[in-house]
């Protein structure tokens, strides 16, 4: 194994031969001279994974209360905790970098100036959501997150999410077995969850966003593998036909199955619902972002007086 | 070893107390000051959610259905203290509690572990574990608060408004009157001494002649609280009771 760093090789000027070193399959450690560009862009990539673990974990925050019966409930605190844990994990390798503390980060956070991924712009109705989330939502972010395990270029993060990524696991198959008991339960919850399979499709769909430009950075610089189109098809054409197997209907009046290629085509995407949430903007946004900047304040003076007592003690 | 029926209730009184302990704390998770205490509270509620369930199991028989039991109940059936019942939307009330509720939990435990039977004393030695736990991440964040002008106000007045919630808590009830003492231990408010003696060490001398428990307190009274919470836990489960959910 290759242990060559780009702090023996390189010359933090060098962008070409810090390319051709990541395409080697070179790993950059913290303490490295890595190019501007690149810290720049990985870190703004891990903070926005951090800021969704983060802001996911509120998502489901919301019904845990309410989770139907006390292991149910046991099983989603412990995924919920899991995400916060994911979020901390990143934060720590965020700050690392340099760029941001882990106190600006959440500052941002809830300023409403930094983003967080789509799909926690939108409101969970039902229960039914959670359900959708887990079985959706989970998945598609699992694709992603196995997508940059693959060539992750960054020591500290590749590190993290190898755990990550199993727990992930976890947690796609804790929505399967929600969605399943959904799927074979009582006219009810038939219906509860097409009612959330059509709220969460589109934005399940999107949380891989539009096609890669083909000068993506992010592959270029060996965080991504592959680009967001390739991502976002392996999803459909594994979820497309479970949830049309299990007698639900996919809300796009264009999907289709085609015999000839075996794989199922979907109908033009609407970005204007991914634009919006890219702004903050989306159907839920000024809620959860509010929400969560309330509860920061309300606990501010925990985090002043830990830190006006341990000011005193040094 | 069958339980009777004394015995019955002190459980079910212990793990009511749990279970809406826990409930309370899942509200915590996710806004609470930082990070490191939001995955502090999601494992403490699993744990004491994880109490409820082994708690109901003795109380019901391993063929109860838990959650029936636990969700299914009249209000009138509860046996729960009203510190468990009672929001704490201020940190320094919810940590406050957690102290004051895991310190009486822990007697509660050890009383139970030298039981006869050994489902009890089974249930008993595990969560007594996972209370040292509770207990030292409780005391943990108090020494690191305690002698900051704020925080020691926030913690003063929690303390004065939970504390007669909290002694309250010792008594079991009529149902359990003459519980054996070999299955559950010495009754419930034998314990309230060494608990006031923790207190003390904890938070100085309290004026115990003038805590009383609020007017009304009993276990079999539901305090102003409760719908609330019940109504919250129950609202997925009852859109459809015969539904597996």
């Amino acid at each position: 194994m290759s242990t060559r760093t780009w702090h023996d090789l390189g010359d933090p000027g060098d962008l070409d031969g810090f390319v051709a070193f990541l395409a080697e399959g070179g790993i950059v450690e913290p303490g490295d001279p890595m190019p501007d560009e690149y810290r720049r862009e990985v870190f703004r990539f891990i903070e926005l994974h951090a800021n969704s673990e983060l802001m996911g974990g509120l998502t489901e925050r919301d019904w845990i209360p309410k989770a139907p019966g006390l292991r149910r409930k046991m099983a989603i605190i412990a995924k919920t905790q899991d995400e916060i844990g994911h979020a901390h994990l990143l934060y720590m390798v965020a700050s690392d970098m340099g760029v941001k503390t882990r106190d600006q980060m959440l500052t941002d956070l809830f300023a409403g100036r930094s983003r967080f991924h789509n799909v926690f712009h939108y409101a969970a109705v039902t229960w039914a959501d959670q359900v959708a989330i887990a079985y959706l939502v989970d998945a598609a972010a699992l694709i992603s997150q196995q997508a940059v395990l693959k060539v992750c270029s960054y020591g500290p993060y590749r590190r993290i999410l190898k755990r990550i990524v199993a727990e992930e696991g976890f947690h796609m198959r804790h929505g399967e077995e929600m969605l399943l008991t959904f799927a074979e339960g009582t006219e009810i919850q038939r219906r509860m969850f097409q009612e959330a399979l059509d709220r969460w499709w589109l934005p399940a769909l999107q949380l891989f966003g539009p096609d890669s430009k083909p000068d993506d950075e992010l592959i270029t610089f060996r965080i991504k593998s592959e680009p967001n189109e390739v991502l976002r098809d392996r999803w459909v054409q594994k979820y497309a036909p479970l949830l049309t197997g299990y007698g639900f209907t996919v809300p796009d009046p264009d999907l289709r199955h085609d015999p000839d290629t075996g794989r199922w085509e979907i109908g033009e995407i609407d970005w204007s619902h991914l634009k919006a949430t890219l702004a903050n903007a989306g159907p839920d946004s000024a809620r959860r972002i509010g929400d969560a900047a309330r509860h920061w304040a309300d606990t501010a003076w925990v985090r002043d007086a830990l830190e006006r007592t341990s000011a005193r003690a040094a | 070893m069958k339980l009777g029926a004394p015995e019955r209730a002190v459980l079910l009184a212990f793990a009511d107390d749990e279970h809406l302990m826990g409930q309370r704390h899942t509200e915590w998770i996710g806004v609470a000051p930082f990070l490191e205490e939001d995955l502090a509270f999601s494992s403490i509620a699993q744990d004491e959610l994880g109490h409820a369930v082994a708690l109901y199991e003795l109380v019901g028989g391993h063929d109860t259905e838990i959650d029936a039991y636990a969700f299914g109940r009249d209000r009138s059936a509860w046996r729960s203290c009203w510190l468990v019942e009672q929001p704490c939307t201020d940190w320094a009330a919810a940590l406050v509690r957690h102290w004051l509720y895991d310190t009486a939990e822990w007697l509660r435990w050890e009383a139970l572990s030298g039981s006869a039977d050994e489902r009890v004393r089974a249930v008993a030695e595990r969560a007594l574990q996972e209370e040292r736990y509770h207990r030292r991440h409780a005391d943990a964040l108090l020494d690191a608060l305690v002698g900051d002008e704020e925080a020691d106000r926030r913690i003063g007045e929690a303390l004065d408004h939970l504390l007669p919630l909290a002694v309250a808590l010792f008594d079991a009830g009529q149902e359990a009157s003459g519980a054996d003492v070999t299955v559950v231990g010495p009754p419930l408010v034998e314990l309230v001494n060494p608990w006031r003696a923790e207190v003390d060490r904890r938070f100085g001398p309290r004026p115990w002649s003038s805590v009383e428990p609020p007017a009304g307190h009993d276990r079999a009274v539901r305090s102003q609280h409760f719908d609330e919470v019940h109504d919250r836990m129950r609202e997925v489960i009852s859109l459809d009771p015969t539904a597996t959910w």
